[in-house]
Parts: structure tokens; C-alpha cells; sequence
């Protein structure tokens, strides 16, 4: 998030605003694949994934003017419209956890057959990748917002805290939760004793 | 955790957790910190192991973020998107557009009026002043006057109401009591050219049988006042 990139999501906004079509596709096309894996990981589900981030353009479309640049910068906003679609996602369905990693389109990496990998270790690779997601998934959803926004994003913590307009220390104590709690389910998956002892 | 001078604070297993465990990445952290961090894991051999445990997470956590690290949101959402965006910014366009054009017209209508109220104006000012050069003092202002009586001295389809003076002058009638009045009528009939002449008029006599146009001037109770020959 560099003060440029925030100088130019503000340029293209107003453009956007103005009617500029060019100037929204490119607003869009830089930030929907951020939103949409953020929305993946939070949801587990490609179609309600597909659907947070429509809503998110939409409401970018309908209400420009909620933005104030002065309060940071368009992807903290934009990932805020996301975190509450998120929740109200969680509580109107039940979780979905998809296997297959693709969406409809087939569109995404999924797992990729990569050189050397035979059917047997593919099969198993993705059955660990699928608990970990399971893993993730399961956490309590302030501690898996950070997780993901942290772990998974991989953004700074004092960018996650921007984001979720929070204090530092309340991400740090977060994830210190969430990477405990999150650490111990994996760590049945291996079968190998629990060692965290922060969260019993 | 602030330290005297001579003290040595040694980082707990506790905080070790909470602030050692992912000390590489929290620019947030003091050297100061993070180096106690690193001399507690060197020290706790329970702190390295969960060290060891949360590096194999995080290779799990990155190999499934590398997973995910392509997906995009599909074409089909992209075009829903923008075919709000077009929606909403064509009806904007649309609704400018329809103001613009009402404003336009509701404009056009005023300045029309104006120019029609000038010109009506401007065109009765002028018959007013014709009017009043060509009409004498003294003479009745039959102008504007509305047709009151159709003269019985010829046929309905030889009689006409005058609305203005069409020039020559009016001959009072013998016998005639002159009845200032204004809203005078002036009615066209046709007489034979032998009732002109009972009227004092010189007629020719071998065409007295034919039948003339005469304007005649009625006072305001109908009574014939003046007589005039159209040119």
C-alpha cells in the first residue's frame, strides 16, 4: 500500500466516478484477485467468494462517495466492505469447503501438475492442502481474518492492522490466538504432540 | 518491558509466543526484543521445538497460499460488474441529457411568449396611432367597436359590419340630430342610387335604379346618423 499507489487508486476512483469505464476496469482488475482469495480463504466457498467481490464493485459503483481518502487507503476500504460481506456470508450459510481449489470457470491454479509429481503424491499433497484449508477455516473468524490477512496475504502488521482498523497489538494478539489455535489443529492432522501452551 | 541499566530482562516462554514466534516479520518489534527473543529460543528448548512446529505450519500455510496464489475472481463477475457500472452511468447521462433538454424547452416556451406578447403589443400600438391620425377630433372612434344591429335596408347577404374606418367622409343625414357617441356602428348596405337622392345625394337618373354599396353610420340606439359612399 506506497502513498503512489494510493495516489493512483484515488485518480482512477474519481474517473471511475466520472463515468470513466477504462478507469473502473482498472481499479477492478487491480484489486479483485486480492479480494477474491481473501474472500476464498474466509469462506471456503468459490461461489460465495465470487459473490463478495461483485457486491464489493457494486457498492464501489453505487456509493463512491463512502470512500474518504483521508481515513486510508482504497484497498483497506475496499477490504473492509469485503470483511462484512465475509461475516454476513458466514452467518447466512453453512461453510463450504471446496476440494477441488477451481472455480467454475475452471479459472485459478488449483493444484498444478507440476513436473515430477506423480498421481499418488498429487492426491496426497492435495488432502494435506485441503486440511490445512479445513484448518483454517475452522478458526474463530477474527482470528482467521488475521491469518489470512498475515499469513496468507502475507501483509505487514501494521497493514493488517490498517485494514481492520485495529491496533497493532490486537493483531499481534490475534494471530498469537489464532496461530495457536490453528498450529495445534495441524499438528493432530500430523499426529505429533500438541506443544503450544498459550492456548490449551 | 523496560529495562534498568544493570538489569537484564529475560524474555518469558509466555512472551516468547506472543512476540518471538514470528519476530522476523513484525517490523513492529524492537531489536532490543527481538533479540531476546532469539536468546530465549536458543535457551528454551520447548520454545525452539514450537519454533520448529509453527516453521512446518507456515510451510503448509505458504504451500496452500501458493495454491490459492492465482485465483482470480471469474470473467462472468467482471461482467456483471461493469454492466452496472454502464447501467448506472448511462442513467445518469440519460437524466442530465432529459434536464438539460427540459430546461432547454421550458426556455424556448418563455422567450416564444415574450416575442408573441411583444409583437401583439407592438401591432396594437400601431392601429391605435392610425386610428388616431386618420380619425379627426370629434369624429366617433369606431374602431374597436363590436357589430351591434344589421341595417334592414337591404338583404342579410348585402350587409357587412365595418370594423374600421376604410377612408372617405361621412355624409350627416337631413334631419339628423348628430349624437355624440363611442361606440358608434357602421354597417355596409346596399341602396338603390334613387334613395341616395332622397337622401340629397346627386344621382344620375338614368342608372337611379341601381343598386350601390353605402356605409352607414348607426348611433348607439340604432337610429342612421351618417352616410357615406365607399370608394
Amino acid at each position: 500500500m506506497k502513498t503512489g499507489d494510493h495516489e493512483q487508486d484515488g485518480m482512477l476512483l474519481r474517473r471511475a466516478s466520472r463515468g470513466d469505464e477504462d478507469s473502473f476496469s482498472a481499479l477492478y482488475e487491480k484489486h479483485q484477485g486480492a479480494l477474491y482469495r481473501f474472500a476464498l480463504r474466509m469462506t471456503g466457498s468459490p461461489w460465495g467468494a465470487e459473490e463478495i467481490v461483485q457486491d464489493v464493485f457494486m457498492t464501489l459503483i453505487r456509493e463512491p462517495s463512502k470512500y474518504d481518502p483521508q481515513r486510508g487507503a482504497l484497498a483497506a476500504f475496499l477490504f473492509g466492505i469485503a470483511r462484512n460481506k465475509v461475516m454476513k456470508h458466514n452467518e447466512r450459510l453453512p461453510r463450504e469447503i471446496s476440494i477441488t481449489g477451481r472455480n467454475e470457470d475452471g479459472n485459478g491454479a488449483g493444484i498444478s501438475l507440476q513436473h515430477s509429481i506423480t498421481p499418488a503424491l498429487l492426491t496426497e499433497k492435495r488432502e494435506r492442502l485441503e486440511k490445512v484449508r479445513a484448518a483454517v477455516l475452522e478458526l474463530p473468524v477474527e482470528f482467521r481474518e488475521t491469518v489470512v490477512l498475515c499469513d496468507l496475504e502475507e501483509l505487514t502488521y501494521d497493514e493488517a492492522a490498517k485494514m481492520l482498523d485495529c491496533p497493532i497489538g490486537t493483531i499481534r494478539s490475534r494471530l498469537h490466538r489464532g496461530r495457536a489455535l490453528l498450529l495445534a489443529k495441524l499438528e493432530m492432522l500430523r499426529d505429533t504432540p500438541q506443544r503450544w501452551r498459550a492456548v490449551r | 518491558m523496560t529495562l534498568g541499566t544493570n538489569e537484564r530482562y529475560e524474555m518469558n516462554c509466555n512472551e516468547f509466543e506472543i512476540f518471538g514466534l514470528d519476530a522476523e516479520r513484525d517490523s513492529s518489534l524492537s531489536d532490543e526484543l527481538r533479540s531476546q527473543a532469539l536468546e530465549h529460543l536458543q535457551l528454551c528448548a520447548s520454545c525452539a521445538a514450537l519454533k520448529d512446529s509453527w516453521e512446518s505450519a507456515k510451510t503448509e500455510l505458504i504451500t496452500l497460499r501458493d495454491f490459492t496464489e492465482g485465483h482470480e475472481s471469474p470473467a462472468r463477475v467482471k461482467l456483471r460488474v461493469l454492466q452496472e457500472f454502464r447501467t448506472k452511468h448511462h442513467s445518469v447521462q440519460v437524466r442530465r441529457r432529459t434536464k438539460f433538454a427540459a430546461w432547454a424547452l421550458a426556455a424556448a416556451a418563455i422567450l416564444l411568449c415574450a416575442v408573441i406578447t411583444w409583437n401583439w403589443r407592438m401591432s396594437q400600438r400601431d392601429a391605435n396611432a392610425r386610428l388616431i391620425s386618420q380619425n379627426g377630433p370629434g369624429t366617433p372612434n369606431i374602431a374597436w367597436t363590436a357589430p351591434r344591429k344589421q341595417s334592414g335596408l337591404a338583404g342579410p347577404e348585402q350587409t357587412a359590419t365595418l370594423v374600421a374606418d376604410n377612408g372617405g367622409d361621412f355624409t350627416i343625414l337631413p334631419g339628423t340630430i348628430w349624437q355624440e357617441t363611442d361606440d358608434g356602428t357602421i354597417v355596409r348596405v346596399a341602396m338603390q342610387r334613387a334613395e341616395l337622392s332622397a337622401l340629397g345625394f346627386p344621382v344620375n337618373e338614368e342608372r337611379a335604379a341601381e343598386y350601390v354599396q353605402v356605409d352607414l353610420l348607426l348611433a348607439s340606439d340604432g337610429s342612421p346618423q351618417a352616410l357615406r359612399v365607399p370608394q
